[in-house]
């Protein structure tokens, strides 16, 4: 004990912060909410027992369900490697090595920062308006387009394009990640007369592997969690006709709404075994196009 | 000093509403500074200012006494009343919707006033229609703090520059036809006669009436069918086809928008849809004048619309100081410096000695909505019972399907037996 203590205190010490958040903040809820997923509970009575009606409902009978978990991977789909590409290619142009990098860095990186606000989501639906710049910049070749936010076949892709525009923290983990890969490597390549995507897929690609690896898990979960730019955009209902009914938006609608805080508590319980599969598999597959500099083998 | 805050507020007290002092002998010696209520209401800009006037004048009159108004929008109320109501930890007072009465009586979550009546809560003054509407199994639960219907406002500017004319309280659904394709035509590009009710429930749930089958039945079960819901579909089918009213793209861009962009605000369409309470609130959003008509009527069909209560106001089972609490209930429908600081924002007041008390002094708006609500008397049908539980959801499901007509990703025929099959499934649910 002793000896563990030795060893891990200073570990649990610096955890303690977010520790202890979890232990009293956190965790309560997280067990209420996985009894309230068995139960009935209008959070105006009492909670009800229902075993797992809830969750069969949930697989059997609710459409909705399956919209929205269509929905969400779409969303999850196009908008993760739109992102990740976007923010390696900005990452690849700021580290060579251009004059007052900083300012640049901040620059891209302060879409990030506001992206998760309201006046975003806010602006974005003026965006992309009938009457909005888009629109108007269309126009300007003769082109009508549509009222793409109020469109149920377009609405989603004005989000999965607000996504691209919030590349600012995976591009500074790519940045790290670059800057981490010795200029030799790059030298040697030249020597070789080595074209430029020639030295990009057989040099930067695979040492940024395990940086690429931690920004697809980061930013899937990030995705499967999307809310409040949803929440916005779609009036908080998921319209137009459930065009951007993501499953936290129904998630949030059943409990708040509705009032069904059991349901809900059912389909929170199910995202989280979903992102924790798709997590599982990512790293399954990691072995086999991920390798780590240090790895002994 | 103990005694004198005593007397003071004793006295204060009597001024106020009267008939407290007794009940205020007995016990609570500490009667003085944690007399504390709440009061919780959704409300928009204008009514916070009056409302928390109100509570400032009852401070006044109350030494001692400290009232902590809450607010927030209608669209995060229930949350957050759902909230409080789980956490046990409502307000004293809280604005209670027509919609949301039962729900709240039959979860014990609302107190009855039955006990406070003629000693407390006096509403010798109130119409017996206003007070019956709050009342669940045989107890009264919720005061009304106003009444309305529903209202098609129009810009009167508009509508007398196109030259059109209506009768604003007996016209059918083709007279409006006619007059919004005048406007359309007199107006300039993208400004249009009506705004599109395709999106709009309330407007089904009117149509069902005038096609004499309700949405809801009166046992609370979906009676609405699908051969009259494609009618008004295809009605506004045609209003829009014909000019009468805007293209698709633009209602559903309308959707869930605030008073401030609604079309007649915006001078976009010259006719809207709306609660006549909200009348006020429009016409200070508007340059030009706002009229109210019904909705137009069916040939030969039923009365579509009802006078409801807008809102009422409930004293809730976690009220610490439940007398106090329906103290200021009395004097928020009583008191004649509260009742004219709240006007008819709220709706038009239950009690007659209000009503001729604000008469005298009501704006040109107020005076429209009163006229309107006079007028509609006799041309409005009976006051349905509450929507069943999961008629919100419904709501939501109407405006998803309906999404779909308006925009031609589902004809109008399969759209309206998919929603009457989903009201069906939700209702059942729900129950």
């Amino acid at each position: 004990m002793r000896k563990f203590l030795a060893k891990n205190a200073p570990g649990y010490v610096f955890l303690s912060p977010w520790l202890i958040g979890f232990l009293f903040l956190a965790l309560g809820p997280i067990l209420v909410s996985l009894y309230l997923s068995f139960t009935k509970y209008d959070m105006i009575g009492d909670p009800r027992w229902v075993g797992l009606s809830q969750y069969e409902y949930m697989f059997t009978k609710d459409k909705r369900f399956w919209k929205s978990l269509q929905v969400t991977f779409t969303y999850v789909i196009l908008a993760v490697p739109a992102r990740l590409a976007f923010a390696l290619m900005i990452a690849m142009v700021l580290d060579k090595g251009i004059r007052a990098i900083g300012i640049y860095r901040a620059l891209y990186y302060l879409p990030s920062i506001l992206g998760a606000s309201i006046a975003i989501a806010i602006l974005w639906r003026q965006i992309f308006n009938i009457d909005g710049v888009v629109n108007a910049f269309l126009s300007m070749f003769g082109i009508q387009g549509p009222n793409w936010i109020a469109n149920p076949d377009t609405s989603l892709y004005t989000l999965v394009v607000l996504a691209m525009w919030q590349f600012g923290s995976p591009m500074l983990i790519f940045l790290a990640g670059l800057r981490g890969i010795s200029p030799e490597l790059y030298e040697a390549a030249e020597i070789d007369a080595a074209s430029k995507p020639r030295q990009f897929f057989a040099i930067t690609l695979p040492l940024l592997a395990p940086v690429i690896f931690f920004n697809i898990i980061l930013q899937t979960i990030e995705a499967f969690k999307t809310f409040s730019s949803a929440f916005i955009i779609s009036n908080g209902d998921g319209s137009p006709a459930d065009s951007l009914l993501f499953f936290t938006i129904y998630l949030f609608n059943e409990a708040f709404k509705f009032f069904r805080m059991g349901y809900a508590s059912a389909l929170a319980w199910t995202l989280l075994v979903i992102i924790g599969a798709f997590t599982a598999l990512s790293f399954f597959a990691s072995k086999y196009w991920v390798h780590y500099e240090n790895e002994k083998d | 000093m103990k005694k004198f805050n005593r007397r003071k507020i004793l006295k204060g007290m009597a001024i106020g509403t009267g008939g407290v002092a007794a009940s205020s002998m007995f016990g609570t010696s500490a009667f003085a500074a944690d007399e504390r209520i709440r009061h919780f209401w959704w409300g928009n800009p204008s009514r916070d200012e009056r409302t928390y006037k109100v509570i400032d004048l009852f401070k006044g009159a109350n030494a001692g006494v400290e009232v902590s108004g809450e607010t927030v929008g209608w669209g995060d109320y229930w949350t957050k009343m759902a909230t409080q109501t789980a956490g046990k930890n409502m307000a004293d007072l809280v604005q209670m919707d027509y919609r949301f009465l039962f729900e709240y009586v039959r979860r014990g979550a609302l107190l009855p006033l039955d006990d406070y009546f003629n000693n407390t809560l006096f509403l010798d003054d109130f119409d017996k229609s206003a007070i019956s509407g709050g009342i669940v199994d045989g107890k009264l639960y919720a005061l009304n703090i106003g009444s309305n219907s529903q209202v098609c406002i129009y810009n009167t500017a508009m509508v007398e520059a196109a030259g059109a004319e209506f009768d604003p309280i007996n016209w059918s659904h083709k007279d409006q036809m006619a007059v919004a394709q005048k406007i359309s035509e007199s107006t300039p590009d993208g400004v249009h006669g009506v705004d599109d009710a395709t999106l709009d429930n309330v407007m089904w749930e009117v149509w069902s009436r005038q096609s004499g089958k309700p949405f809801y039945g009166p046992e609370g079960t979906v009676d609405g069918t699908v051969a009259d819901l494609e009618k008004f579909w295809e009605h506004w089918a045609e209003m829009r086809a014909s000019g009468a009213a805007p293209d698709a793209e633009h209602s559903v861009g309308k959707l869930g928008s605030k008073m401030a962009e609604s079309g007649v605000v915006t001078q976009e369409t010259a006719m809207s849809y709306m609660w006549s309470n909200q009348i006020v609130g429009v016409q200070s959003l508007s340059k030009d004048i706002i009229g109210a008509a019904m909705h137009p009527h069916m040939d030969g069909g039923d009365p579509g619309q009802f006078i409801k209560p807008s809102m009422f106001m409930a004293l809730t089972r976690d009220s610490k100081n439940p007398e106090l609490a329906v103290q200021y209930m009395n004097a928020w429908v009583n008191d004649a410096e509260a009742t004219a600081v709240l006007g008819l924002e709220r709706g038009i007041p239950a009690s007659s000695k209000v009503r001729d008390a604000l008469a005298p002094n009501f704006s040109d708006a107020e005076k429209v909505s009163v006229d309107y609500f006079n007028a509609i008397q006799t041309k409005v049908g009976t006051l349905s019972p509450p929507p069943p539980k999961g008629a919100g959801e419904t709501q939501d499901a109407y405006v998803r399907v309906a999404t779909n007509v308006i925009l031609g990703n589902t004809s109008i025929k399969d759209g309206a037996t998919a929603f009457i099959d989903e009201a069906n499934s939700i209702i059942d649910r729900a129950s």
